[in-house]
């Protein structure tokens, strides 16, 4: 956390923190991920990356917020090639993958 | 010890939220807005809210989430101890102009003693007049007058901004006996019980057998009674200024270097302030001695823009008049007197020696100062707060937000 500051603080300009980002993965058999596609930085989208997924560390599973509008995660806590740890989810009522810092 | 002075006719002045007041005279526009003050420790809860963001259901002691889910557009502040007190002290010494009897009560609250003042001002109500011509300028104040703290406490608290209740002389009681019992110094759940009681003013506890009040809440019981009922009329009770406070430092060997001589001159300043006699005052006035080789001497006399408890604002004045006017010749012996003083709060006390109240002002100073020069080189805020908006989430995105950091 950032020190505290003896400033004004605007609610109204609040911005959430570790917001989930779209990413797209590939997925084997039993619907798990296998490896994880980036977009080439300067490519505007067009050149990908991806980064095989070595071991899944961890999993989890999130519902919340049933009765207003569903929230259903499904986490992964992933090693990929090279080292990098990695917290990917699917959102199990659109389908669509997301990386977060869980 | 010398007697300390008291007056039993006494005249509150009173400006509630005076933290919350004192961030808004120094923060153009803030009044406009639903504002809270954080407590000044480390729980990041409200401490004091201002009436805008009371209406929109906010309240001291809620978590920073709860006052936004309530008021999105609540302003909120970090707290800044020393400058407050430094308002009050200055509130007190304009206050000493009237009165030499006054009594710092919490920070906002303040009684001065008025016995004798007819004489000077006349009635009740040019005394009160007086008192708010100095405190005016600066301040929306409540004030009060009756005979006795509690009474004038009593009326201050029941008039508007910036306006007087007077209390005449014999009118005490029956003034108090229309009151709600929540006038009186109670712990809650001697609030609740009273009220269960059906006791909901002065003057029905008031009418009640003291013995019977006694019996049933004790030693605080029969207090609250004897207040109620006007029976205790506790005196404004003045400090009386230290005499002034010596430390002297002699060198074996004369020194000229200006910068042992301002070694030497903290040294002293700490030495003098750490003397039991300034507690509760700040230093108004200075005179540094210097005793030169050849038997000459050199001296400053100076008078503090605003009176302080802070070594390092003491010192700057004469340092400079060190360096402006150097004595002509090796010193010998210095000798620092602080000869006069201006009332201070017993918070003042407290945040003197509250290190981590002082290292955590310093900081915010010094983050404040960085944030500007990032803003004017970038001319952007590229600084953030880590709020807390509701850290118990499951969602990792709903825990924390960020918001711009402006100095």
């Amino acid at each position: 956390m950032v020190a505290p500051a003896r400033a004004t603080l605007r609610a109204d300009r609040l911005r959430a923190v570790n917001e989930p980002r779209l990413v797209a993965v590939e997925l084997n058999a039993d619907g798990l991920p296998m490896a994880i596609r980036r977009s080439k930085e300067n490519s505007g989208g067009q050149e990908t990356t991806a980064a095989v997924v070595e071991a899944i560390l961890e999993s989890w599973r999130i519902d919340d917020e049933w009765w207003r509008h569903p929230i259903t995660r499904r986490y992964f806590e992933v090693l990929l090639e090279g080292g990098g740890r990695v917290v990917l989810f699917v959102d199990l009522v659109s389908g669509e993958w997301y990386v977060q810092t869980a | 010890m010398p007697q300390r002075p008291t007056s039993s006719l006494a005249a509150c002045v009173w400006i509630p939220l005076f933290p919350l007041r004192c961030e808004e005279a120094r923060r153009e526009g803030l009044a406009t807005h639903p504002t809270a003050l954080l407590a000044p420790d480390l729980s990041r809860k409200l401490w004091q809210v201002s009436p805008l963001a009371r209406h929109a259901g906010v309240r001291p002691g809620m978590t920073v989430s709860q006052a936004i889910g309530l008021c999105p557009t609540l302003r909120l502040c970090e707290p800044d101890p020393v400058h407050y007190d430094g308002c009050f002290a200055r509130l007190l010494s304009a206050l000493n102009e009237i009165s030499p009897v006054i009594e710092a009560g919490e920070l906002g609250l303040a009684y001065v003693g008025t016995d004798g003042m007819e004489g000077i001002f006349g009635s009740p109500g040019e005394i009160v007049d007086a008192i708010e011509c100095v405190v005016r300028g600066a301040w929306c104040v409540r004030l009060g007058w009756a005979r006795g703290k509690f009474a004038s406490w009593v009326a201050a608290s029941r008039a508007k901004p910036g306006e007087a209740v007077i209390v005449s002389s014999g009118g005490e009681v029956k003034f108090l006996a229309s009151q709600p019992i929540a006038v009186l110094p109670l712990d809650p759940d001697t609030h609740r019980r009273l009220r269960q009681l059906g006791i909901r003013t002065l003057g029905v506890l008031a009418a009640l057998p003291e013995e019977a009040v006694t019996a049933q809440f004790g030693a605080v019981g029969r207090r609250l009674w004897r207040l109620a009922a006007g029976h205790t009329v506790e005196p404004v009770v003045g400090g009386v200024a230290p005499e002034p406070i010596v430390a002297a430092l002699t060198f074996f060997t004369p020194v000229g270097e200006r910068d042992l001589l301002e070694r030497a001159l903290d040294q002293l300043i700490a030495r003098a302030l750490k003397d039991p006699r300034r507690i509760g005052w700040r230093v108004q006035a200075v005179r540094l001695v210097a005793e030169v080789e050849g038997g000459r001497s050199w001296l400053a006399d100076l008078l503090l823009k605003d009176p302080t408890a802070d070594a390092a604002r003491i010192a700057a004045p004469l340092k400079t008049r060190l360096e402006q006017a150097p004595p002509a010749g090796a010193i010998t012996r210095l000798v620092l007197e602080l000869t006069a003083f201006a009332p201070g709060t017993t918070e003042l006390q407290l945040f003197a020696r509250d290190a981590v109240a002082a290292a955590r002002a310093g900081q915010r100073r010094a983050l404040e100062s960085a944030a500007r020069e990032i803003q004017l080189r970038l001319k952007r805020t590229c600084l953030y707060h880590v709020i807390e908006v509701q850290p118990w989430s499951r969602l990792p995105e709903r825990r924390y937000a960020l918001i711009d950091f402006e100095p």
